[in-house]
């Protein structure tokens, strides 16, 4: 096995075997299937969307102590390569429904750097006393109003000159028009209240989905 | 909220801007952290908090702490009330059964004695019914889809719900080994055929309980029936562990149900 090129703190494209893969360094054991090399837990680009963006060529910089909102972590696939990069930062992972997130609880109850929460994103007021401001929002949570829900969230904690990233899938907003017009809709109405930092599809690994990449 | 006077609730305790901040931490950090409603602080939490517990490795520390037992304590009553709803749904199922083969059996009685207009109103009952009917079965398996999603997608959302409702849980339901799931509903002709044996008559154990329903099983010529309700049985003991563990969908394992039906079916 060999390293070939670091991305982001702790997360590489390795090699193994003749065949390369994207995967983050990690102490901890495999979480969602994916295997692990050595220290390397590969990170799946058809299970997360943010493996997708850098699989695609884009790497958002994410520093390794920010703090950061997690709005729909769901179980946890991404969060547990988030945790791995965020080695000396903090993530506050907000999730509503308690069927996948009973499994995040095994992630966060290993992970120092997480913090659960489960609760409704759309009402941020009831977590206003608990999550600190942050450097970072990260989202995914396929929902008509997630944009809303993400500005009112970046309104509350995401600190000036803070990012974000938005995975929106076109059918969660708006069923019966074409991705790109939805598309389209959703960079108008983020750039009202964000510089827009990059944007673009997650095919092949997902279908009919973009990422926005914000600054506040 | 306790905005009032300028001060806040935090998940640690109260915080109020005089002069600087001034901290009153809560002596029940669990009780505090479920109420602590704002709009938005006028502050960092972060930084009050560290005045309360003098490090950011101690803020953290009692944070995660507090953090990690609310939220277990939440999920597991969220997922038992999840599964008392789909319970008490498919007992309404029952019912609504129960009241369709009543109405229409009543129809037929009185048909048979004489023209009435009376069974206008009873067929629009019945019909009634069987929409309503037909609206509980969505949802029972959209619940079903959402809380049980591997036991469902094998055995369909209402057989899912049934052998839930019968375990009584699904920390129970997980637990079982594949022959008990097999007989699951079966529990009285179990009786019966035990019952028989202890008084030394001859008796057949049943072989299949609630799953005997599945399509897939009846769908079989009579002998290879048992055969199928035991492949079955073993691969939703193996879903309801996976569910119970709030694991994904498996797509795998249902398909390799289909194709063991499908096999059985050319043999
Ligand atoms: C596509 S999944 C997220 C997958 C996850 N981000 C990953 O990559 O591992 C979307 C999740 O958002 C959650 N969700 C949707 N609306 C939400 C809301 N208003 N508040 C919190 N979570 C929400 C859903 O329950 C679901 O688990």
């Amino acid at each position: 096995m060999r390293v070939i090129k670091e991305i982001l703190n702790n997360t590489f494209i390795v090699e193994h075997r003749d065949s390369s893969f994207l995967a983050t360094k990690s102490r901890y054991p495999p979480f969602y299937g994916e295997k692990k090399i050595g220290d390397y837990r590969e990170w799946k680009a058809y299970r997360s969307k943010l493996a997708a963006v850098i699989l695609n060529g884009y790497t958002p910089s994410i520093k390794k102590d920010a703090v950061m909102l997690y709005l729909g972590v769901a179980s946890g696939t991404t969060a547990s390569h988030l945790s791995d990069i965020l080695d000396s930062g903090i993530i506050y992972a907000v999730e509503y429904s308690a069927t996948p997130f009973k499994k995040f609880l095994e992630l966060a109850e290993e992970r120092e750097n997480i913090i659960p929460l489960l609760e409704d994103a759309s009402k941020p007021e009831n977590y206003s006393g608990i999550v600190e401001p942050v450097d970072f929002i990260y989202q995914d949570i396929s929902q008509k109003n997630q944009i809303e829900i993400f500005s009112t969230n970046a309104d509350l904690f995401l600190r000036d000159g803070g990012e974000g990233i938005i995975m929106v899938k076109a059918r969660s907003i708006d069923s019966t028009s074409e991705p790109s017009e939805v598309f389209n809709f959703v960079l108008s109405e983020l750039e009202k209240f964000f510089d827009i930092l990059k944007h673009g599809g997650l095919e092949p690994f997902h279908k009919d989905h973009i990422f926005v990449h914000v600054r506040k | 909220m306790s905005e009032i006077n300028n001060c806040y609730n935090t998940w640690f305790g109260e915080v109020c801007l005089e002069d600087g901040l001034k901290v009153f931490r809560s002596k029940n950090l669990k009780e505090s952290f479920q109420s602590c409603k704002n709009w938005k602080l006028p502050f960092s939490v972060k930084d009050a908090g560290m005045i309360a517990f003098g490090s950011e490795s101690e803020y953290y520390r009692n944070l995660r702490r507090t953090a990690l037992q609310v939220a277990e304590e939440r999920v597991r009553k969220e997922l038992q009330s999840d599964e008392r709803y789909l319970i008490s749904l498919l007992k309404a199922l029952d019912e609504i059964d129960l009241g369709i083969n009543l109405f229409s059996e009543k129809i037929r009685d009185i048909e048979e004695t004489r023209e009435s207009s009376l069974t206008e109103k009873f067929n629009q009952i019945v019909s009634d019914l069987k929409t309503f009917r037909k609206d509980l079965e969505n949802e029972i398996n959209s619940h079903a889809e959402r809380i049980i999603p591997n036991v469902s997608s094998i055995a369909g959302g209402v057989i899912a719900a049934r052998l839930l409702e019968k375990a009584g849980s699904l920390k129970k339901l997980a637990s079982m080994p594949a022959s008990t799931i097999q007989i699951i509903g079966a529990e009285k002709s179990l009786f019966k055929a035990i019952s028989r044996m202890k008084k030394g008559k001859k008796a057949k154990t049943p072989k299949h309980g609630i799953i005997f329903q599945h399509p897939y099983i009846r769908g079989l010529p009579k002998k290879k029936r048992g055969k199928m309700a035991r492949f079955m049985a073993a691969k939703l003991a193996i879903a309801a562990r996976i569910d119970f563990y709030g694991g994904e969908l498996n797509e795998e394992l249902v398909e390799i149900v289909r194709k063991k039906y499908g096999e059985l079916q050319e043999r």
